[in-house]
């Protein structure tokens, strides 16, 4: 084999080995997680033996783990990398390091559908109607972006402008909605409104991860159409073969349902999205074959760290995850921003 | 014998301005076509309709007697690469993974030993195996340009086509690129051929089998060098006076001085 091939699969292996390593931190930080809490009749290693069987937990001990633990660790893996995926497909079909599910405005689209659901307070299903009512709401805002990303010499700037005027017509019809709600539902929103893990229930995690385990496989069938239009724009896709219209459409759908089923069980979480695939550049490159499921991992990773934070640092009070990301990631937005204008930090 | 490129009755127009205006034209294979002409003559539409980038308003365009508009983009990219001016990433890539989107069209996901080892010799005949593991926006214009080409030839397609390859390039990197495709042309066995948009007319006529002049849209003249690049056409389509010096035996193509700007 040529040396240039051959350093070409050494270094393809050495990825492949990295994606591994960054999966086995996050299970072990999933693993940590599980330990940490307020309780003082659970710690680490108590929660590890009684999650495999090798001790007896009480029914409280159990309870804590089962109930309330496990959902909310879960909903942070499985959440984190739905986040993480849409953010680098949405990055990647719109060649911009700057958009995600939240600075395009698909995030808000969903809380305001998610919203709407709650105040008209579906009697059957609730979550699958708040599910649903919010990927109707984002797919509005998908077929904004679609329109604008299919008109030639878009900037990255028009993107988050977009998305700004989303986010805020989205947030003054919620505040609008406020003025309609009942007590039990105005309580429901404003919990809503900062995304926390706390809420769905383990049945809610398990039908949300089905879902997303279904999707997120999927997004790797874009892998090499992703490394053509967000290397060389639509004109250098085409000569690929690759049809740019069609495709980012495909893409900016799938990434709105996946943060269209988070957002419906968590309220509004942001820059996983955006941070996460940054994190997988960083580490494996833009390669989109090895960058989704990077992004993926490094989504759960943030979503963990965040929540773990939030329900550690001033125990027994919790703060949401959500503000955790807004407080970390609004600093990197600013970051990514400034780096893009060419300003050296 | 079927040609590699038919072309007929082609129009383009952007809303009521009409840029391409009944093209007929045919290439077969092993040939080197310069397309010549001002700014806004339709050089780089002309390029973009036979690669589907853009859609034409009228006419036909047939590879090796296939329609294009009946082929899937991914049989069409099989058959044309089209090389843009320059590119320009936010998400940039190492050498040798650029090289390897030509192959897309060839595989469906996993990169086989034969996908890289094409990929290998084609960074070496680009004299780019020095670069293969640095990054896209780590190199010059002239080797990122090398690269974009090599992404071509990877690609492995029967007609080439090229926007102004050597726009921004100095004069050692235009001569080694036009000499890169100069010889992936003349390989008799492949028949491959290649149209090359280019401002540079000396450089026109040293390269290319062929030249098509575009004037405003249509095409002025269209044949070898010495026939197409004459002191009147050059006059009426550029606007420049000009000496012809003609090719001798020792000197193959015509040396075109380029005096002053005349009243149009």
């Amino acid at each position: 084999m040529d040396p240039i091939s051959e350093k070409h699969l050494q270094d393809s292996r050495s990825q492949g080995v990295m994606i591994a390593i960054i999966c086995a931190g996050t299970l072990f930080s999933a693993i940590i997680a599980m330990g940490l809490g307020s309780s003082s009749t659970l710690d680490s290693i108590s929660t590890i033996k009684i999650m495999l069987g090798l001790e007896d937990g009480s029914d409280l001990q159990n309870a804590i783990i089962w109930e309330l633990r496990f959902p909310r660790v879960l909903m942070a893996v499985i959440g984190g990398a739905a986040l993480g995926t849409a953010g680098v497909l949405m990055q990647g079909s719109l060649g911009s390091p700057l958009v995600s599910p939240l600075t395009l405005g698909v995030a808000s689209g969903a809380a305001l559908g998610a919203a709407f659901a709650i105040v008209l307070g579906f009697s059957m299903d609730p979550e699958v109607m708040i599910v649903a009512i919010a990927f109707l709401f984002s797919l509005a805002v998908v077929a904004i972006i679609v329109k604008l990303g299919n008109m030639r010499s878009v900037s990255a700037e028009s993107y988050i402008l977009v998305g700004i005027a989303i986010t805020f017509i989205s947030g003054a019809i919620v505040s609008t909605f406020t003025y309609f709600a009942t007590d039990a539902q105005l309580s429901q929103l404003a919990n809503w409104s900062y995304g926390s893990l706390s809420r769905p229930s383990l049945s809610d995690v398990i039908w949300a991860s089905a879902a997303i385990i279904c999707l997120i496989p999927s997004a790797m069938r874009w892998a090499w159409d992703l490394n053509t239009l967000s290397l060389g724009g639509d004109d250098f896709a085409i000569s690929s073969g690759v049809d740019p219209s069609t495709t980012r459409r495909d893409i900016l759908i799938l990434s709105a349902l996946m943060t269209s089923i988070v957002i419906s069980f968590t309220g509004l979480i942001g820059f996983v999205g955006l941070a996460a695939p940054h994190m997988g550049r960083l580490v494996i490159g833009n390669d989109y074959r090895k960058l989704i499921p990077c992004s993926a991992v490094f989504g759960s990773f943030l979503m963990l760290f965040a929540d773990t934070v939030g329900r550690t640092i001033f125990a027994p009070v919790i703060i949401p995850a959500g503000i955790i990301l807004a407080i970390i990631g609004g600093p990197f937005f600013m970051y990514l921003l400034l780096q893009d204008r060419g300003v050296k930090i | 014998m079927t040609s590699l490129l038919k072309i007929e009755g082609l129009k383009f127009s952007w809303g009521a301005n009409q840029i391409l205006d009944n093209i007929n034209l045919e290439i077969s294979g092993n040939e080197f076509v310069a397309v010549l002409g001002v700014n806004g003559a339709g050089k780089s539409t002309f390029l973009k309709c036979i690669n589907r980038i853009l859609t034409p308003s009228n006419g036909t365009i047939a590879i090796s007697g296939n329609n294009i508009s009946d082929m899937s983009l991914m049989n069409l990219s099989k058959a044309t690469a089209y090389v843009p001016q320059s590119i320009k990433t936010n998400f940039s890539m190492h050498v040798f993974d650029i090289v390897m989107l030509g192959r897309r069209p060839h595989i469906s996901w996993r990169i086989s030993e034969d996908d890289r080892e094409r990929v290998s010799e084609t960074l070496r005949f680009l004299e780019l195996e020095d670069f293969a593991f640095r990054n896209f926006d780590m190199l010059s214009g002239g080797e990122r340009q090398r690269v974009i080409i090599a992404k071509a030839v990877a690609q492995d397609p029967q007609l080439f086509l090229l926007d102004e390859p050597t726009s921004d390039l100095d004069l050692r990197n235009q001569i080694s690129i036009m000499k890169k495709i100069r010889q992936v042309v003349s390989d008799v066995k492949s028949e491959k051929s290649a149209i090359v948009a280019i401002h540079d007319i000396n450089m026109a006529a040293r390269f290319a089998d062929r030249i098509v002049l575009l004037d405003r849209g249509v095409i002025k003249a269209d044949g070898t060098p010495s026939e197409v690049l004459t002191e009147a056409n050059i006059e009426d389509v550029f606007g420049v006076s000009c000496e012809i010096i003609p090719e001798k035996y020792e000197r193959v193509s015509p040396r075109i001085i380029i005096k002053d700007e005349i009243e149009i």
